[in-house]
């Protein structure tokens, strides 16, 4: 066969592949290609995006560009900044109690950070700790760090991946199985999802923290042996 | 490792996929304003996750998609869950989405191709119109509109590899 012939073949496989050759082509095509390997393997190639094409929409393939709006990266950074920064905070003050509460392993780094402990007018005889939920649901993540006060606990609570404008209510439970509420928060996409909240209970009687996420609950047991030990720095996940 | 975890790498990130990602938001959520809400927590996920990030595995954008899917799957959620209990308590099925994004790709790669391409694949295969027809509108031979054909499939081939599709 002529090199130029197979070409002419060659540049029918488009139309071929889509089903759009009258059937006269369309059959003088399908007898070349059961003699030509070359043909039959660009047809293979072509067929895979053919069969893609009927899932695009035209008006949308013509319609407007479709652009985000000029300020929406600045507002991303703006944000990230901001979570940047009270993360940091958070972290700093974690290390610090690593500082006092990890007595002798720390004692080095409680010498380093010594000055910086007194501003946080430390103290409290047992540090923060984080809790770990297990076996949450696909994209769901919490996050609780629970800290010792006169007055109770106070709670830390980070959510994401549950649907925006979701009633968060936390809780803490004691060993006899009472729940003390410690408040509630709403989940909001794009919004700093980091509430603060306390419950009266002391951190040393609490047993599990939990929240009621919508119609679903969530619980992570409180381990009273880290609790003392704890605190350490998460920044590894 | 580590790859999104400093805020000059967002930056970056946010230039190259932002209108790759905001296009998928808008076709698959139907709604300017979500798709905003959809690209900003994907971005803020992706940070706060920045150290999960392995670019040895797959790649930034397949992975930015991936979260981008997760968050238009739950603002679905939200949005199905506020006028009515869905019956039977069902969770929205994934497919659908699956679909929306395979949709969006190929109607991204239509946009790449060259005009040329692009307008006689639209003519010919999306309005079913003869070829003389669209030939004789575009005043070239019937055979240059098969071969357009033939290289605007080519092309529309090698933009989806771009994207990451694979036969
Ligand atoms: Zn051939």
């Amino acid at each position: 066969m002529r090199t130029e012939d197979h070409r002419d073949w060659k540049l029918s496989l488009g139309a071929y592949a889509l089903g759009d050759l009258p059937a006269d082509e369309r059959a003088a095509v399908a007898a070349h290609l059961e003699g030509c390997e070359e043909c039959r393997a660009e047809l293979c190639s072509l067929e895979g995006v053919a069969a893609l094409l009927p899932l695009a929409d035209p008006d949308r393939i013509e319609g407007p560009a479709v652009r985000p709006p000029a300020d929406l990266g600045a507002r991303i950074e703006a944000q990230i900044a901001a979570e940047s920064a009270r993360e940091g905070r958070v972290r700093r003050r974690r290390r610090f109690r690593l500082g006092v509460g990890g007595a002798v392993a720390a004692a080095a780094v409680a010498a380093v950070l010594a000055i910086a402990i007194l501003p946080l007018g430390g103290g409290e005889s047992s540090p923060a700790q984080q809790v770990k939920f297990a076996s949450l649901p696909n994209g769901v993540s919490i996050d609780a760090t629970l800290e010792p006060h006169a007055f109770g606990t106070e709670i830390e609570m980070y959510v994401s991946g549950v649907r925006s404008g979701t009633l968060c209510r936390v809780f803490l439970r004691d060993a006899q199985g009472r729940t003390y509420s410690a408040g509630s928060f709403r989940y909001r996409w794009g919004a700093d999802s980091h509430a603060q909240l306390s419950s009266a209970l002391d951190l040393s009687q609490a047993k599990v923290v939990g929240v009621h996420a919508g119609n679903r609950t969530f619980t992570a047991p409180v381990d009273q042996a880290t609790a003392l030990i704890g605190g350490a720095d998460f920044d590894a996940t | 490792m580590g790859a999104l975890t400093r805020e000059r790498d967002v930056r970056e990130a946010y230039a190259a996929h932002s209108g790759e990602l905001y296009g998928f938001a808008v076709r698959s959520l139907g709604d300017a304003g979500l798709a905003e809400e959809a690209v900003q927590e994907t971005f803020l996920r992706a940070w706060k996750a920045g150290d999960r990030f392995d670019p040895e595995i797959g790649s930034l954008r397949t992975w930015l998609f991936a979260i981008l899917r997760n968050v238009v799957i739950d603002l679905g959620r939200a949005r199905a869950a506020r006028p009515r209990v869905a019956e039977g308590g069902v969770e929205p099925s994934v497919e659908p989405l699956e679909q929306a994004l395979l949709a969006w790709q190929v109607e991204e790669a239509m946009r790449r191709i060259g005009e040329d391409h692009r307008r006689v694949l639209l003519e010919t295969h999306f309005r079913a119109r003869p070829y003389s027809e669209v030939a004789e509108e575009l005043g070239v031979p019937e055979g240059t509109i098969k071969s357009r054909v033939y290289y605007g499939l080519r092309a529309l081939r090698v933009a989806l590899e771009e994207m990451g599709y694979e036969d």
